[in-house]
């Protein structure tokens, strides 16, 4: 199968040359052609874009970011959290948490790039208006060189995608060359794009040239474009060879098959334009039969052998067309071709029988199609594609890989490829995770509220006890003031007298009490002269006491007034703790009635969004079946013109056999 | 014929080109816009509500969070973790594939947040997985660390150490 040539080989070599009685009339494909060919060139110029048709739309816009951010040594735990949610593509968890931690202030020093990160998650996200924004703020803020690069390289994206390719172009330009290797290849891809959006497709191949000489690993889209951009700077003859290379070259997975298939497809119908048949088969001989591009390829290689007079042969690939799935255009258009070719070999009963299969099926299809529909506008289409494509979170990463359970699902293949659905649908399925987001939310602010209200009546039942034990604690801390202001007073008193019997020990103020009551006794009886020696003993004693006391008063007063330090310390302690107490007595309330005040805030918020969200998907829901509704009528109308179509060959076959019965 | 003919290379334009419009970009509609907008609506809204959570059962004054990180992460492929604080479980983890890439490339995983008390406290985180040459490895570290009023962070760090060409795990403790 990766051989170009594996696949579609067999069956369109397989046809043979038999037949045709009489040479097939002139085909008039000539100006057909050629606008075909610049159809299939101007499609495959942005191969980026039309990468985003087959597989998700944005798909190499989050890629880019994915991989611009690169493995980092993290210096902030909260951003390293982010990434770790960002490179499991949680991107919704990664943007939120992100903006969190922004709050809080716990990204430093990754600042700027988790701004970076921000923005390219909301345009992953399709909010272009904020992304840019976010980006413009980076850049004249004046943020690093290697920040400034890639938010100019971002702008650039999101102008291209909005249409602003010259505003595009001037932020390109604007960068110095500081992007990260995975960026550069997209940007030179970027840049080749909006030069051949505005006809400088020599321009473009100056840029993609370098780009795909450089370095061996240059993705295959910038070769293919170099292709397309050389072949329309008028470069023909390389630009052929590029594409033939492409065509010819070994495909390492799915994505590069597809293009080598694309562009073997344009050089087969480039080929059809220069009147090469032969060129053009063995080019879209290499297109696989079971390729995105089979059913094209296969019509054409049916122009092809007619352009070579070889019905035969074009019988063999229209015949294997007309049996695949008639929801593509190309199969509808081989059903009558097929009678075509056997007119043109002269078998013209047989063309007829076709020519009326080929009603037959038409008519089928036409109600085939109607009941698909009916489906859409049932809400199956949307329902059944959720059901069968699941998504953890919203974002880009959700592909539409398989069809939904409904009636004639198959036609809906093409429908689901193209980009404005992928679009619509992806919003769809972003505003209903929205939806299932904000409900979570009201339920978990009915938590938070009954939380709080707990805490409330927590806090109020603690609050008696708790004021009773302060103010227990606030009598006996006056009681101790009052006790201390006592001391203080003696302490005062005693410095003044200065004669230490206010710091007398419990024994010195008895000796003293003792010595006052002798002294007192001694006064009375002061005649008597065995009293005197005595009295005389007694002064001595009181000397001794005097002599010890104010001997002992200067360590006594030291240590009191150290004592005195730590119990007004204690006071000012108690003093703090009343006063803490009391503050939080204060600012608890006040707290509960804060956090009640944000959790009321945010319920109305979310009672806000919640309708708005759901209206929205609505809406989305309502858009996204238009477009797959819009494209099966389409088909409808398609189906018609070849119905008419056919019913005229058959009144011109019936015509000529009448005439030639007739002439006979 | 040729009305025909013309037809039918009509018609292969047609098939040829079908792609052509689906490839212009998307008309800027009322609907993209409203879209666009709401979408940046809720995603505030969001980081408005995680932030009130935070702030309500994990005040900063209380909160402790533990996170794991893998610096190369070469020598050893984890498969869970399992930590305990104050000799409680409170975090058990296995890893996906995916979550040991996201580790590998830079990502930091919250992998536990919770209130503690100011003071002395004991985490032990036991790692299990694959080490040098497919062999089962088990290993733990342990760190006493002392909570202040601020949030405590503290990071368990898998490291590949070239020297010993084993995995080395520490932790780090983030004021």
């Amino acid at each position: 199968m990766n051989h170009p040539r594996s696949g579609c080989a067999a069956p369109l070599r397989g046809g043979s040359a038999s037949g045709p009685a009489k040479p097939a009339p002139r085909r008039s494909l000539g100006p057909a052609i050629a606008l075909l060919v610049a159809s299939m060139l101007a499609l495959a110029a942005p191969i980026h874009a039309s990468a985003q048709v087959d597989a998700a739309v944005d798909v190499p816009l989050a890629k880019g970011m994915s991989t611009s951010v690169e493995a980092q040594q993290v210096k902030a735990l909260h951003y390293g959290d982010t990434l770790f949610n960002f490179f499991q593509d949680k991107h919704f968890s990664a943007i939120t948490g992100l903006m969190t931690s922004q709050h809080f202030n716990r990204l430093s020093p990754h600042g700027d790039e988790a701004e970076v990160l921000r923005g390219g998650l909301l345009l992953s996200y399709g909010v272009h208006n904020e992304a840019g924004q976010i980006f413009a703020s980076l850049i004249e803020k004046g943020a690093p060189p290697s920040v400034r690069d890639r938010a100019w390289f971002y702008l650039a994206k999101i102008r291209y995608q909005r249409g602003f390719n010259s505003q595009a172009e001037a932020a390109l330009a604007r960068i110095e060359g500081r992007l990260p290797a995975a960026l550069v290849e997209e940007r030179g891809l970027l840049q080749a794009q909006l030069l051949m959006a505005r006809g400088d497709f020599a321009g473009a191949a100056a840029v993609l040239g370098p780009m795909t000489a450089q370095t061996k690993v240059a993705s295959p889209f910038a070769r293919f474009n170099l292709g397309v951009a050389l072949v329309k700077s008028g470069a023909s003859a390389r630009g052929t060879a590029v594409l033939d290379e492409i065509g010819r070259a070994p495909a390492a997975n799915e994505e590069q098959r597809s293009l080598r298939d694309r562009a073997n497809l344009a050089l087969g119908v480039a080929a059809l334009q220069d009147q090469r048949p032969e060129d053009a088969r063995r080019l879209l001989e290499r297109v696989r039969l079971n390729s995105l591009h089979a059913n094209k390829a296969l019509l054409g290689f049916g122009w092809a052998s007619s352009a070579q007079k070889k019905p035969g042969l074009a019988l063999v690939s229209w015949t294997e067309l007309a049996g695949r799935d008639a929801s593509d255009p190309a199969v509808l258009e081989a059903r009558i071709a097929l009678p075509f070719a056997h007119a043109e070999m002269g078998a013209l009963g047989q063309s007829l029988k076709l020519y009326e299969s080929a009603v037959s099926e038409y008519d089928s299809e036409e109600r085939r199609l109607d009941a698909s529909i009916g489906a859409i506008r049932a809400g199956k289409l949307i329902d059944g594609l959720l059901d069968r494509n699941p998504a953890d979170e919203m974002g880009w990463f959700g592909k539409l890989g398989k069809l939904p359970e409904m009636p004639h699902a198959a036609h809906l293949s093409q429908v689901l490829a193209q980009h404005e659905f992928q679009e619509a649908f992806k919003n769809f399925r972003d505003l209903r995770f929205l939806e299932g987001n904000l409900q979570q939310w009201r339920d978990s602010l009915g938590v938070f509220r009954d939380m709080l209200e707990n805490r409330r009546q927590a806090f109020a039942a603690r609050l008696q006890p708790t004021r009773d034990g302060a103010l227990a604690e606030a009598t006996k801390a006056t009681s101790l003031r009052q006790r201390r202001d006592v001391l203080v007073s003696d302490v005062a008193k005693a410095e003044r007298d200065g004669d230490g019997v206010a710091y007398a020990d419990a024994a010195q103020r008895g000796l003293l009490a003792r010595v006052e009551g002798l002294q007192a006794a001694l006064k009375t009886q002061s005649d008597n002269p065995e009293i005197a020696a005595l009295a005389e003993r007694v002064r001595l004693t009181a000397g001794v006491l005097a002599w010890d006391l104010a001997q002992a008063a200067p360590a006594r007063r030291w240590t009191t007034q150290k004592d005195m330090g730590q119990i007004n310390q204690q006071l000012e302690q108690v003093a703090l703790r009343e006063a803490a107490l009391a503050q939080a007595q204060r600012d608890e309330p006040a707290r509960f009635e804060r956090f009640a005040a944000r959790i009321e805030a945010l319920s109305r918020q979310i009672d806000a969004a919640l309708p708005r969200v759901t209206a929205l998907k609505a809406e989305q829901q309502g858009a996204a079946q238009q477009i797959a509704e819009a494209a099966l009528v389409n088909q409808k109308q398609r189906l018609a013109a070849y119905t008419l179509q056919a019913r005229f060959e058959i009144a011109q076959l019936i015509d000529r056999a009448t005439v030639a019965r007739n002439e006979k | 014929m040729r009305p025909f003919t013309r037809f039918l290379a009509a018609a292969a334009l047609s098939a040829l080109t079908g792609l052509v419009a689906a490839q212009a970009p998307p008309a800027a509609t009322g609907l993209d816009e409203r879209v666009q907008q709401t979408k940046s609506d809720v995603i505030k809204l969001n980081r408005d509500l995680l932030v009130l959570e935070e702030e309500l059962l994990f005040p900063a004054s209380t909160q402790v969070a533990l996170f794991v990180s893998m610096d190369v992460g070469k020598l050893f492929e984890l498969d869970s973790v399992q930590i305990k604080l104050n000799d409680k479980l409170i975090a058990n983890h296995l890893y996906t594939p995916m979550e040991v890439q996201a580790l590998q490339r830079g990502g930091v995983q919250r992998v536990f947040v919770g209130n503690l008390k100011s003071g002395s406290h004991e985490i032990v985180a036991f790692f299990t997985g694959k080490g040098p040459h497919e062999r089962d490895y088990k290993r733990g570290a342990t760190i006493k660390f002392d909570k202040g009023t601020g949030a405590g962070y503290v990071e368990l760090r898998i490291k590949d150490s070239t020297g010993k060409l084993q995995p080395e795990f520490d932790v780090k403790v983030w004021q």
